[in-house]
């Protein structure tokens, strides 16, 4: 038994009122602090409850990146610095580039679009571009901007259609680098008198494959099965996007056993694949390599129940699995005549020539990993430690040895550190290393030096520029004559022609000199294909003219006509490009000239530069009979003509 | 003491500032691109109340061991209330101007107390030592 | 005996302060040489392990210092039988931040290093020694 308590003594009574003071503070306080947290509530709506977009909502096993961060900082940090987080984003301050500010924008479909800012909110006014009446009945619609594409060349803008969660586009798009608009079809390599379809509902079926992590479709009768307005449209993506899930596979299981430290300690200290998760570059080359190609390959469903599927759960893929398990990856170079080619290409006749080349490798960007698989270091590969894949090059995630930083490393297409230099070669052609000069006939450390120029040239074509071809190759003239694919050599060489490039070919590697032409054998082989080529082929020569490694070992004054030609060229990529080389080169009068404003003023600018050009008391051309630059400078216009005379005009829309 | 319950009611009511700041979303502080002031401002919170603490602690120990830090307590003294000074007022100048010379002398004040600081511990810390 | 206890935690609290005044000096000695190894996303970890060091390095101190002068200020409030809170106090103002500081220096992605299994036992000492002292026996 404990003794009682004494009572407390009591205490002497004081006035109330003092004591209450720091109480009243105390209440006063709080209630200043609840008023303000309820007036800075923010009242953006909960993504569960946007209705007029697609919305993210992870879930049939996936978390999100947001789950991934607090586990692996790093890896969570160069993905965020990276460009694949960005492929979609939901319209906001930081995602938007362009000024929406009271802006009017005369380079567009139809009238000038009008763009505002309401609030934290991007406003478009615009000639419907999903109205698929008669053309001069065109409504004029006012849309917001809900969702934005690309962050590192161009924004692509997507309105909400006020239909459900279906998305078109605006009809002009930004471009970053330049910081200016441009119409939507300015900016893709498609025939100059053919419309580019903008459907409503296009992002939602088509680009929500590639753009998101997990996307749904989610339409109820497939895209363009029946009208629009009459679909219901629920699409769904688990992450805007390529987040962690599209290349590690869902996370829900990982994270899951990986809640229990024990579990996650043991992981850690155990140099052992974690079986809760796909770690792409512990997978076999082709296998690691097809993570890639889920989205950077041009492929199709197998048939209309695969299509379904996708669209109600998305696509089945997942990192690990054998890609052609549930999706069609085409490839012409082997498969051209197989039924599901035929069957690709009957429904739509220009299948093969807008995404390969003649003897059916990718031309086109972005989908690189068929050239990989046409590539002979990936498809004659004996053994995994010797067989090309992505990841011989590439990284996803900025090793911590690599002194670049996220930005910079983001910006080399992630290639890892010293890849973008002839280690990525000589780590299975090591015997070259000893004597390089030897092997590649330039001096060392020369351009001409560099195995990714004569083996992966800039020949394909995407977002207005070229790209390294990823089908690894030797410089062939055969290839270039029968093909219409530029060699390597002439890329370079661009003051050289066809014989000349033959000629070497053959004294340094034994390779015989093809049957050529007069021309072949007299005119730049750049020239000839800038004159004679298609839309692409002329897009990727005027991009070679701005190429500082070419233009220091072929000069630079020469090209100026010429670029100056193709300012006037039907197309508005190549017009674009062939402006853009100009002005990289020193000898180029100025030049005001827009490549996607009226024809009249085009036509006049070129003329004027041209005029410049020739007036200028200071030029001083290279002349040389194989330039088309006679003894006075001046241009062999009738060469010229006859080239142009045999010019590939069949229409070419590169699907990029 | 009296600095110490002084520091502590002067960094205590920058706590509270701190938090209206974030209670009406003020940009200046909040926004992104304001991370760096954002920081310096709570590591002054933090850093101005523990060394009212301190001083607190430093009194309590003058009246606990009466020969602490034995004729260096003036010195010792001087010390904490050049730290208190400069420490969290090198922080708070730090998130006030971000940029420039003035962000300089935020980033110079800081480490002098902090210095100060180590000496005014080390002094009492070393006579800690004596008492025995 | 008290007087005894007074000084050892006088003195460790005031050494455990300047220890960790060092440790924040560092600490913004590599915020202001931009140190990758500080700074760097990637290395969140141990910038949080190393923050959490010098905090809990500080209320230790801080504590020590407390729980030293309330045998002298407080007799009646502090505890009978110190032994078990002094020994524990000791212990913990070494785990607490050693651990955390031992967590930053190598570390596994979101996971701190093993010497993080230094917080939980110098968090228990804590308790006792914090118990102990509110019993007051």
């Amino acid at each position: 038994m404990s003794p009682k308590r004494q009572p407390r003594p009591t205490a002497p009574p004081r006035s109330a009122s003092p004591s209450r003071w720091p109480l009243a503070v105390l209440i006063a306080a709080s209630l200043g602090l609840g008023f303000a947290a309820f007036s800075s509530f923010d009242p953006s709506t909960p993504e569960d409850q946007v209705a007029d977009r697609p919305v993210a909502r992870p879930d049939s096993g996936y978390v999100s990146s947001d789950t991934c961060q607090s586990c692996h900082p790093g890896e969570y940090a160069s993905w965020h610095g990276s460009f694949h987080r960005t492929m979609t984003q939901v319209a906001t301050e930081a995602s938007v580039r362009a000024d929406f500010d009271g802006v009017e924008v005369t380079n567009t479909h139809g009238s000038p679009m009008r763009l505002e800012r309401v609030d934290d909110e991007f406003w478009a006014e615009f000639d419907d571009p999903g109205w698929e009446g008669d053309d001069a009945e065109r409504p004029r619609i006012r849309r917001q901007v809900v969702m934005v594409t690309g962050s590192h060349h161009q924004n692509i803008y997507w309105y909400a259609t006020e239909h459900e969660r279906g998305l078109n586009v605006l009809p002009s798009v930004y471009l970053i680098e330049e910081a200016r608009w441009a119409s939507r079809s300015a900016v893709v390599l498609h025939p100059p008198n053919q419309s580019l379809a903008m459907l409503d509902g296009h992002w939602n079926a088509i680009c929500i494959a590639c753009h998101t992590t997990q996307g749904r479709t989610a339409f109820s009768t497939p895209f363009r099965s029946e009208a629009f307005r009459d679909q219901v449209i629920d699409t769904t993506v688990a992450e805007f996007g390529i987040a962690c899930e599209s290349c590690h596979g869902p996370a829900e299981e990982h994270i899951a056993a990986h809640r229990n430290p024990v579990q996650r300690y043991r992981q850690r200290l155990v140099d052992a694949p974690d079986p809760t998760i796909i770690q792409p570059t512990l997978l076999d080359p082709q296998r690691s390599s097809q993570v890639c190609g889920q989205c950077h390959s041009v492929w199709e469903f197998y048939d209309l129940e695969g299509e379904r599927l996708a669209n109600d759960h998305g696509l089945p893929y997942r990192p690990g699995d054998e890609l052609r398990d549930t999706r069609f990856v085409a490839q012409p170079s082997v498969d051209r005549s197989s039924d599901a080619i035929r069957a690709l290409a009957t429904a739509d006749p220009d299948f093969i020539r807008g995404s390969f080349w003649p003897d059916g490798t990718i031309r086109v960007s972005g989908r690189e990993y068929n050239g990989l698989i046409d590539s002979p270091c990936f498809r004659d590969a004996s053994t995994p430690e010797r067989t090309l894949g992505c990841f011989s090059c590439h990284t996803m995630h900025k090793p911590d040895d690599d002194p670049r930083s996220v930005s910079e490393w983001a910006d080399t297409h992630q290639v890892g550190a010293g890849m973008d230099s002839n280690e990525a070669c000589l780590q299975c052609h090591e015997p070259i290393r000893a004597d390089e000069q030897a092997h590649t006939r330039h001096a060392a450390g020369s351009s001409g030096s560099s195995c990714y120029n004569c083996h992966m040239p800039y020949t394909s074509y995407g977002l207005l520029k070229t790209v390294r071809s990823h089908t690894i190759s030797s410089p062939s003239v055969t290839e270039s004559v029968r093909l219409g694919r530029p060699n390597a050599c002439n890329l370079c060489h661009l003051d050289q022609t066809l014989a000349w490039t033959a000629e070497q070919l053959d004294a340094w590697y034994d390779i015989p000199a093809p049957p050529l032409n007069e021309d072949q054998q007299s005119v730049a082989a750049s020239l000839i294909w800038l004159l004679e080529g298609d839309a692409g082929l002329r897009a990727i020569t005027s991009q070679a003219m701005g190429w500082a490694p070419a233009q220091a070992v072929s000069g630079t004054s020469w090209m100026v006509p010429h670029l100056g030609e193709a300012l006037g060229d039907g197309y508005d990529a190549v017009r674009f490009i062939a402006a853009r080389s100009l002005r990289q080169i020193p000898e180029a009068p100025p030049l005001a000239y827009d490549f996607d404003g009226p024809e009249p003023e085009r036509r006049a600018a070129a003329i004027s530069f041209l005029r410049a050009w020739r007036e200028d008391p200071a030029r001083a051309p290279r002349r040389a009979p194989e330039l088309l630059l006679d003894p006075d400078g001046e241009l062999r216009l009738d060469v010229m003509r006859r080239l142009v005379g045999r010019r590939n005009n069949r229409p070419l829309f590169l699907r990029e | 003491m009296r600095l110490g319950w002084w520091s502590l009611a002067l960094f205590l009511s920058l706590g509270f500032l701190l938090e209206l700041l974030h209670g009406f979303k003020i940009g200046f502080y909040l926004d992104v691109g304001n991370e760096h002031r954002r920081l310096m401002w709570t590591l002054a919170h933090a850093h101005g109340a523990l060394l009212g603490l301190v001083h607190l602690a430093f009194g309590f120990s003058l009246q606990a061991a009466p020969t602490l830090g034995s004729g260096r307590q003036g010195l010792a003294s001087a010390c904490l209330m050049g730290a208190t000074i400069l420490l969290p007022g090198g922080f708070l100048l730090g998130g006030v101007w971000v940029e420039g010379q003035l962000a300089a002398l935020g980033f110079l004040l800081a480490p002098v107390g902090g210095a100060l600081l180590a000496a005014a511990v080390f002094l009492v810390a070393t006579s800690a030592g004596r008492t025995r | 005996m008290t007087d005894t206890y007074t000084r050892r935690h006088l003195r460790l609290g005031w050494w455990t302060l300047f220890a960790v005044v060092g440790l924040g000096l560092g600490l913004a000695l590599l915020r202001v040489f931009d140190v990758e190894a500080y700074l760097h996303p990637a290395n969140d970890t141990r910038r949080l392990m190393w923050t959490l060091a010098h905090g809990h390095g500080a209320v230790m101190g801080l504590l020590h210092i407390l729980f030293g002068v309330s045998f002298t200020l407080t007799p009646a409030l502090a505890p009978q039988a110190p032994r078990l809170p002094s020994r524990a106090l000791t212990a913990a103002g070494l785990l607490l931040p050693v651990g955390f500081f031992l967590g930053g220096v190598s570390f596994y992605g979101g996971d701190p290093g093993l010497g993080i299994l230094g917080v939980p036992l110098g968090a228990v000492c804590l308790l006792v020694a914090v118990v102990a002292t509110a019993r007051g026996r």
